[in-house]
């Protein structure tokens, strides 16, 4: 009876079982048609982000990851494979899935609390209820008090905390980040870089981070996946462990085995002889 | 902390005594500006005056400050200033409206179908080069010699401006805004409302600052094509009567209705867009 249940349930239900990883791509190829060939971007990528886990991809300069992106985000779709959400793979874009850019998108015309609100909008919430979840948010980030400024009046660790408020007010389990703190100034950016990693892993999401700095990826990383050039492919697959408390930037920076993982990721970006 | 207080107070004592002298810089710029602009337009008319009063041909010709003032305040005393102004004004507003509107709409909704606006665009780069003074037969042949042939030649005057500017503004979107509002679940309509519209508003002001001086010019041309009152048919009839003094008042008045207007639109633009105030 309880099986006959069970089956039932995984077969109408649209989602997996809770103990399928969040983000599943497996064998996810994709090429551009341009006017005189086709380009291949991607090869041939497989990857798996596991729940609570923070994994970085990291790859010599255009080599597809913003493409990968993408594809994930279900933006543009692949020319084979499939990427599983919970499971399941899906048309269109996932449901609660946070997607933040290293631009931080804001719009201008609204206040830093009702960009933060966007997304409970186009979801219909209440406004007494979105605005209360955004206010609690933009607090949360230590932007108590600039609820009501315009974009154009915050400096750009200020807006990218909106962003990040704005992302994380949806509740998603995972995020795809691309390249968020890149256009930082390097304290802003470890600040920003530990309330982010310890925003995620308090609530038990996952995140998934493309960047082209090896250190940011070290640093926050469960996992480090080394790109190809392209068509790109996983090149290698690194478990970061640095023996120290994950959420503190500086003291993950100064651990002796964070060089060490430095110096092999960047001889495998292969960057000298491109 | 409490160390660094003294030391931040100076600081902030020596940036305001900066911020004072940048504004009292800023102050004197415009004070010069305002002097200079001041000066140039009474030397002009100085020189007018002088060059007009040395022969009365000349006068007759080009008029001379003097006379233009004289016809301004006759324009004043009979209250014909306020009477051709409102008429002129009113057809102005209405055309300004309903061709912005329309075009705006146009302009905005082809945003919405990449097949549709690639399909109409040479016909609205053939609609724009048409110098709408070219219409203005059929015009009044369609829509009478009132009030409406009036809007209808400022309405055309307006519309494919109207139309280029906002679209301009809807295709100017910046694609990873649109992403985030689709990873977000947004659907067209909403990416629409809550992004295209108002990412638009910038450009589309600009289209409004642009647009009050062509529906005037629509207006008055159709004034030209068969009126009975408004500044338009007051500068028509003057220069028929070869009254040139009178025909520079009118203009006079017509310029400051344009500037009136437009101070309008701006006074709304500020309104309406207040996040460009802040920062």
């Amino acid at each position: 009876m309880e099986a006959v249940h069970a089956s039932l349930h995984s077969g109408t239900a649209p989602q997996s079982p809770l103990s399928a990883a969040p983000l599943e791509v497996l064998g996810v190829s994709k090429s551009y048609v341009g006017s005189q060939a086709v380009v291949p971007v991607i090869g041939d990528i497989s990857l798996t982000l596991n729940r609570g886990e923070i994994v970085s991809v990291v790859g010599p300069s255009g080599c597809g990851k913003t493409t990968l992106l993408n594809v994930l985000c279900g933006l543009i779709p692949p020319d084979t494979g499939t990427v599983r959400w919970h499971g399941a793979a899906i048309s269109g874009q996932p449901a609660n899935v946070g997607y933040m850019l290293q631009k931080d998108l804001l719009f201008q015309w609204r206040t830093a609390l009702s960009n933060v609100m966007l997304g409970l909008e186009i979801r219909r919430v209440s406004a007494v209820q979105a605005e209360d979840r955004a206010r609690a948010m933009l607090d949360q980030l230590g932007l108590h008090g600039f609820a009501d400024a315009y974009p154009s009046t915050l400096s750009g660790g200020m807006r990218q905390r909106v962003a990040l408020a704005r992302t994380l007010v949806n509740d998603p389990e995972v995020l795809l980040l691309d390249e968020p703190f890149a256009a930082l100034d390097f304290q802003t950016k470890l600040v920003i870089e530990s309330d982010t990693v310890n925003l995620v892993r308090d609530s038990g999401r996952s995140a998934l981070l493309i960047t082209h700095d090896i250190e940011e990826a070290v640093s926050v990383s469960d996992r480090v996946i080394v790109l190809s050039k392209r068509p790109t492919r996983v090149k290698k697959t690194y478990a970061i462990d640095l023996g120290v408390e994950r959420a503190d930037m500086i003291a993950a920076r100064e651990s002796p085995r964070f060089v060490d993982y430095v110096r092999q990721i960047w001889a495998d970006l292969d960057v000298a002889r491109q | 902390m409490m160390h660094e207080t003294p030391q931040k107070m100076t600081g902030e004592d020596r940036l305001a005594a900066e911020l004072r002298k940048t504004r009292a810089r800023t102050l004197r710029m415009a004070a010069a500006v305002t002097a200079a602009q001041l000066l140039l337009l009474v030397a002009g008319l100085a020189l007018w005056q002088w060059a007009t009063s040395a022969s009365s041909q000349a006068a007759f010709m080009f008029g001379s400050p003097s006379a233009i003032g004289g016809h301004l305040a006759q324009m004043f005393r009979d209250g014909s200033v306020w009477r051709d102004s409102y008429v002129t004004g009113i057809e102005t507003v209405l055309g300004f409206v309903v061709g912005n509107v329309i075009g705006t709409a146009l302009g905005l909704a082809l945003w919405y179908s990449r097949f549709i606006s690639r399909v109409m665009q040479p016909f609205i780069i053939a609609i724009g080069s048409i110098p709408i003074i070219a219409l203005a037969p059929i015009v009044i042949i369609w829509f009478g010699t009132g009030l409406a042939s009036k809007i209808a030649m400022s309405t055309l005057s307006v519309v494919v401006v109207a139309l280029v500017t906002s679209y301009k503004g809807a295709t100017g979107v910046d694609d990873d805004q649109i992403n985030l509002m689709r990873t977000l679940g947004a659907s067209k309509f909403q990416i629409f409302r809550k992004l295209v519209v108002p990412a638009s508003l910038t450009d589309i002001f600009a289209g409004l600052k642009l647009t009050v001086g062509f529906a005037l010019i629509g207006a008055i041309v159709g004034e030209f094509m068969s009126s009975s009152e408004g500044l338009g048919h007051a500068i028509f009839k003057a220069g028929s009567l070869y009254i040139i003094p009178k025909v520079f008042a009118e203009l006079v008045a017509t310029i400051a209705l344009a500037l009136i207007l437009t101070f309008i639109v701006g006074r709304v633009e500020r309104l309406l867009t207040p996040w460009r105030r802040a920062g």
